[in-house]
């Protein structure tokens, strides 16, 4: 009976991903694409901090278009679509249900890159709205919001036909991810381009999306994504099952209070950046404790750890975690906000949250999700590892250099004895090595982006041995060998 | 927990910020209530009224397109979260010869006319919110040619050669001299009998950064760190 059951459990589950083959490629590689192209923006536009006159006689690679560009293609061509794929596959998996409208999808998916490229393409042109990571032009919002709507409505759909019984955090995590994302999305962009308000309230509300994106998006996906990868491969339960929920409940208590300690010292309600700031702090409890029960989970296996593809990248992908809320702490207690309100230690958050912590994890679930819906292995190991190494030494630096530089350069701000040539010059070391930074990541991402377009077009390796960071041919951490589908012991 | 648990606490709990910190101040912050200068305590009578004057609206359009925001920012904050007050030149100006000392921090008048207010990211060029009054003071009887060779060459002035600032020489046109050279041309590499002059976007932003001079008297009831050249304050 057993092995029945289990033979019933494959066939699903294979049914399951053969649904979602094409959509959750698409935006895989799409999103790869995407980021090959903000690395490229991001190599040009830190290039121009420490040598402005790089390219400056063109108007579209002006360092203000280029900049925004950058990260435009960062959040919303790649790590909007990485979270998609992981959203509708995970769903699917965790709902147990094939995915029914994948032609729907692939094709919202299609008009998702349309949108994107037009709006990144209206910033270069001289479009540019001039608000913070809200910078595509005004006709790109709405058309987003409609094609986010058509991608993920199923995946709501199969959680509401789910099977009675358990349900699982990340499916929670997902639920959140999903009801936030329109609904600050949608509001913010309402209230910032369609409503006659203050200028200092559009200010504000800009400052909560840019806020929300990383906690109410990024994060809540990252974070379901983890707590399915790293028991799902170790074949270990979570570490302590309640505390995940205790976590979720706090992320959603604590994260859409965050986001105005932006404004601190700006002439707008006092109590706004006083809440933002504390709620930004308290953020750490929900990352923390998300990070330190799925780490936890991973530590009684680290051989397995370090073998599997997608969970080296996960694992790491919950430190750079456990790093941005060390950051979030840091960066908001009074005294240092006032230092750091105005440097570029924000944009280093940024590239921890979306780079560091939430690509981490999406590259782990890419390793993961990849050879299960196409059927074919990883070809290459080197090419993993290459990946690997120069993604995390990378992100790594730049995240440590600009949030250090950026308190450097608030120091020399606020010291009044200097001239300001004093205070804007300590920016110029951080940049250089951004910049080599950047570089290094391009190289990272052609890799991945290589590795990625083979399996893509199913030229990975016939073979039931997933590819693993090892040189003998160890005991699969996926389970026994001859079976793609059986990835251990079932944890729910 | 079940479905209805979890919706009704994602909803009160995001529901909750979102009505606390968004949408309810967005539409408070709608009108903000005029402020009266005090007999007695201010020098001057009636309801204060900061002027402007240049081309903001389209001046701003420039500024954003173009992403000046990204290292220049616009607030003057008050000292407890930051220094801006006594940075040179940031807040107003130190002993100004009419005026004194017109220090001051800014207020929700200053981004008047503007449908968002232009706070910026990053300080890796300096605050701009006195921008015009600087350059006024520093070059009072040619601010804006000096601006828009600035803005053409942001290092052509040796006090400041060592800036990061982007050149937009994208904003400039080619023209033949017709006659006497034009008023603003900038210099720049062109052939023999042609000059370089700002093009109309370009005088929209020179025309937006000097009006950028957000150190007017304000009420006392306003000013949260009163000059001390106000003898009554």
């Amino acid at each position: 009976m057993a092995s029945l059951e289990n033979d019933q459990d494959t066939i699903l589950r294979s049914s399951i991903d053969r649904s979602l083959r094409h959509p959750v490629m698409f935006f895989f590689t799409s999103g790869a694409a995407w980021l090959a192209v903000a690395i490229l923006l991001g190599i040009v536009s830190s290039a121009k901090v420490h040598s402005p006159d790089f390219l400056s006689h063109c108007p579209w690679l002006t360092y203000g278009r280029v900049f925004a560009a950058h990260e435009s293609a960062l959040v919303y061509g790649w790590g909007c679509q990485a979270a998609f794929g992981m959203i509708i596959w995970l769903m699917a998996r965790l709902s147990r249900q094939a995915c029914r409208n994948a032609g729907i999808i692939l094709t919202a998916g299609h008009l998702w890159n349309l949108v994107i490229s037009l709006g990144v393409i209206g910033i270069l042109a001289g479009g540019g709205s001039g608000m913070p990571w809200m910078e595509m032009p005004t006709f790109t919002w709405f058309p987003m919001l409609l094609i986010y709507i058509a991608i993920v409505i199923g995946s709501m759909v199969q959680f509401k036909l789910r099977p009675s019984g358990h349900t699982y955090v990340s499916q929670w995590y997902l639920m959140a991810a999903l009801i936030w994302f329109p609904w600050f999305f949608a509001s913010s962009n309402l209230l910032v381009r369609g409503f006659d308000g203050s200028p200092l309230g559009a200010t504000g509300v800009n400052a909560w999306f840019h806020s929300a994106m990383l906690l109410m998006l990024f994060a809540p996906v990252g974070i379901g994504m983890a707590y399915y990868l790293v028991p799902k491969v170790l074949g270990r339960p979570v570490y302590n099952y309640s505390l995940s929920l205790i976590g979720f409940w706090a992320l959603a208590i604590i994260a859409p209070w965050a986001g105005l300690q932006k404004l601190a010292g700006v002439p707008v309600p006092n109590f706004l950046p006083y809440l933002g700031a504390f709620a930004t702090i308290l953020f750490a409890i929900p990352a923390a404790v998300a990070g330190i029960n799925l780490l936890k989970t991973a530590v009684g296996d680290l051989d397995t750890v370090n073998k599997s593809p997608t969970l080296r990248f996960t694992v790491w992908g919950l430190v750079f975690l456990m790093v941005f809320a060390f950051a979030s702490v840091m960066l908001n207690l009074p005294s240092v906000l006032k230092l750091t309100q105005f440097t570029i230690s924000g944009y280093g958050y940024d590239v921890l949250g979306i780079y560091g912590f939430f690509s981490f994890i999406a590259f782990g679930a890419i390793y993961f999700i990849v050879p299960r819906v196409t059927r074919r292995e990883w070809l290459s190991r080197r090419l993993i590892t290459s990946h690997f190494f120069l993604s995390l030494y990378a992100v790594g630096g730049i995240a440590v250099i600009t949030l250090f530089g950026g308190l450097m350069q608030g120091v020399g701000a606020e010291n009044l004895t200097a001239a300001w040539e004093d205070a804007a010059s300590r920016v110029q070391p951080y940049a250089v090595f951004t910049t080599v930074a950047w570089c290094f990541l391009l190289v990272s991402n052609l890799f991945f982006f290589l590795h990625l377009t083979l399996m893509w077009l199913r030229l990975g390796r016939r073979s039931s041995h997933p590819t693993l960071l090892t040189h003998e041919h160890a005991t699969s951490p996926h389970g026994p060998e001859g079976d793609i589908d059986n990835a251990g012991p079932a944890v729910h | 927990m079940n479905f209805r648990t979890f919706a009704i606490g994602l909803t009160a709990s995001f529901g909750l910020a979102w009505l606390a910190v968004v949408v309810v101040p967005f539409f408070k912050m709608r009108d903000i209530a005029p402020v009266a200068f005090q007999e007695g305590i201010d020098p001057q009578s009636g309801i204060y009224h900061p002027k402007t004057s240049g081309r903001v609206v389209n001046g701003y359009q420039v500024y954003a397109e173009n992403g000046c925001y990204q290292c220049h920012t616009q607030v003057v904050r008050p000292t407890y979260a930051g220094n801006d007050l006594g940075r040179a030149d940031f807040a107003g100006i130190k002993d100004d010869p009419d005026r004194g000392d017109t220090r001051r921090e800014s207020n929700p008048f200053d981004y008047k006319g503007l449908d968002y207010a232009p706070v910026g990211v990053s300080r890796n060029g300096p605050d701009l919110m006195n921008y015009g009054r600087r350059l006024l003071r520093a070059h009072p009887t040619d601010a804006e040619q000096y601006l828009y060779r600035r803005l053409y060459n942001p290092r052509f002035d040796p006090a400041v050669s060592w800036s990061n600032c982007p050149s937009l020489p994208f904003l400039f046109e080619k023209k033949e001299i017709m006659g006497q050279k034009s008023d603003h041309a900038v210099e720049g590499k062109v052939k023999e009998g042609f000059e370089i002059i700002p093009g109309p976007k370009a005088r929209a932003l020179a025309s937006y950064l000097m009006s950028l001079q957000h150190d007017d008297a304000v009420p006392a009831s306003m000013n949260y760190a009163p000059a001390p050249t106000n003898p009554e304050g």
